[in-house]
């Protein structure tokens, strides 16, 4: 089972003008997450939400504090969909599956069932440039799943698209989890969103720090039109607004 | 009130075949051969002593085909060729694979960007005529002089303009690549040569072109045989015509070589975005069964 253990975690980028501040992108987190759940990492833009995705996947350092990404005592297997779909365009679907993969033909044929899982069977030869940016993010999602993740971490990945596109790959992503049920880590600032896919919410304030910590108990699957996910968002979004400059004081 | 008719006017008459044909790319460059060869022919008029296409041409055709003028021996024009052939691409295959490593060395680390970089652009303006020298000087007349001076001047050009391609890979492939904790031999292979092949191919049709004006130098100063021996053998028997004949098989090796050969590889080696461009579908999104 993936566990993934922040302590005391800050990252700070050196001032982007010469005689400026320090950016302090994580100011202080810590936080545990395990087990074959699906956790989203919610807040407004600035926040840290992808710094703290790339200190986990390694390809950031942090400034003070530890993480550590954990699959039975050893270090975890890692996927990863970006906000672009991030395809080698000179490389076929089915060369793109199989960049990210070290095995043979049976990882040939495990790249093409998940690509069947998102409906592209019909594209192993294709190049990203013949397919629509909806069409490329579904590789991409194949793509991390097909990896076999201990843990899957996901920077908004609907957000380049299309409501009706972003909508459509949503149900799916959560028809695909439910399927899997791997432990993924979702970054978005999409409160409906995160309703919807989510198990837990934590929720990011400027600075970087942890400002709520939210369990949802809805049933599965879920859909973004369920009253229930309309109610729970409404009152998540009210607890945004005690995060706002000044709340405290009115 | 109605409103005036309004003449249309009549679409102008389609081009005739023969305009069509010399506005197409084939009748440019055909265009401009025969005007070059016109006005070689022209010259020869203000200047005697060079010699004319025609004369030229069946000097050529002498040299090719074989047998003997004013007791100079002729008919080796392969030899020669195959010999110059041989050391060229030896040469060039050592310039490009080592312009290929220092070049994406240069290209991926700050450390090998700080050692290397000045040296290469050093190496950069030195002169083929130079290594020409340097060559036969340290290994006199033998096979090495030529194709070390290939080697040397071909190598730069390759190292520069693969670095360039390597600094101009996108951050968020490498992100990926890292991500996935993709091996470096495969990045090598799927990310860092294809996303960089324009430059290669940039840096070869350079190295191709520095690196033939190389050997034909190094033969002149100092073959027993080859293209460039051949060459200065004629300049110095003063038989101009023989000069400039092996003058024209040195261009037209270079222009075959860059339409012929590097042209198609370029083709090859891009075919995904001929792809991507002709075939681009806009498929309805699917359902997405599981």
């Amino acid at each position: 089972m993936a566990r993934v253990a922040i302590d005391h975690l800050s990252k700070t980028f050196a001032p982007p003008v010469k005689d400026g501040d320090p950016v302090v992108a994580i100011g202080d987190i810590s936080l545990e997450v395990e087990g074959n759940v699906f956790v989203s990492i919610v807040g407004p833009s600035g926040c840290g939400k992808s710094t703290l995705l790339n200190i986990l996947s390694g390809v950031e350092t942090p400034t003070r504090g530890k993480v550590s990404v954990t699959e039975d005592d050893r270090q975890a297997h890692l996927g990863y969909v970006f906000q672009d779909a991030r395809l080698l365009p000179w490389r076929t679907v089915m060369d793109n599956m199989m960049y990210v993969r070290d095995d043979g033909e049976g990882g040939a044929a495990k790249a093409a069932r998940y690509l069947d899982m998102v409906g592209l069977s019909h594209t192993h030869e294709m190049f990203p440039g013949q397919l629509s940016g909806g069409m490329q993010q579904r590789v991409g999602i194949a793509r991390a799943f097909s990896v076999e993740p201990d843990l899957l971490l996901m920077d908004e990945p609907f957000s380049h698209l299309d409501a009706i596109t972003a909508r459509s790959l949503r149900d799916h992503l959560q028809e695909l989890w439910l399927a899997t049920r791997k432990t993924v880590l979702f970054v978005t600032h999409d409160v409906v969103e995160a309703v919807q896919l989510s198990d837990r919410i934590i929720v990011l304030a400027p600075g970087g720090r942890i400002f709520d910590d939210i369990n949802i108990d809805l049933p599965r699957p879920r859909r973004a039109t369920d009253p229930k996910v309309a109610t729970l968002q409404a009152e998540i979004l009210g607890r945004f607004e005690e995060m706002q400059p000044g709340a405290a004081a009115s | 009130m109605t409103a005036a008719p309004v003449a249309i006017p009549e679409a102008p008459a389609p081009p005739g075949a023969v305009r069509r044909w010399l506005s197409s790319p084939v009748g440019a460059q055909v265009t401009a051969a025969v005007v070059f060869i016109g006005a070689w022919q022209l010259l020869t008029l203000i200047a005697p002593r060079v010699p004319g296409p025609i004369e030229v041409a069946q000097f050529l055709f002498v040299e090719i085909t074989g047998g003997s003028h004013g007791g100079i021996v002729r008919g080796q024009f392969f030899q020669h060729f195959a010999i110059t052939l041989q050391r060229f691409s030896v040469g060039l295959l050592i310039g490009f694979v080592g312009g290929l490593l220092v070049g994406v060395l240069i290209g991926l680390s700050g450390l090998a960007r700080a050692l290397l970089n000045d040296t290469v652009l050093v190496l950069l303006t030195m002169p083929a005529f130079v290594w020409a020298f340097l060559t036969t000087m340290w290994f006199g007349i033998t096979w090495q002089a030529p194709v070390l001076t290939v080697a040397f001047t071909t190598f730069p050009f390759v190292a520069i303009n693969v670095a360039q391609g390597v600094r101009a890979i996108t951050p968020e492939l490498k992100h990926m690549s890292t991500a996935f904790e993709v091996g470096r031999w495969r990045q090598f292979r799927h990310l860092i040569v294809p996303a960089v092949a324009g430059y290669i191919f940039a840096g070869l049709r350079f190295a191709i072109i520095v690196g033939w004006n190389g050997i034909l130098l190094s033969e002149w100063f100092s073959g027993q045989a080859g293209v460039g021996f051949r060459t200065r053998y004629w300049f110095d028997a003063n038989r101009y015509r023989g000069f400039v004949g092996w003058v024209i098989v040195f261009i037209v090796f270079i222009v075959v070589v860059d339409r012929v050969i590097l042209n198609r590889l370029q083709k090859r080696a891009f075919h995904w975005r001929d792809a991507s461009e002709a075939d681009f579908i806009e498929i309805e999104e699917r359902q997405v069964g599981l």
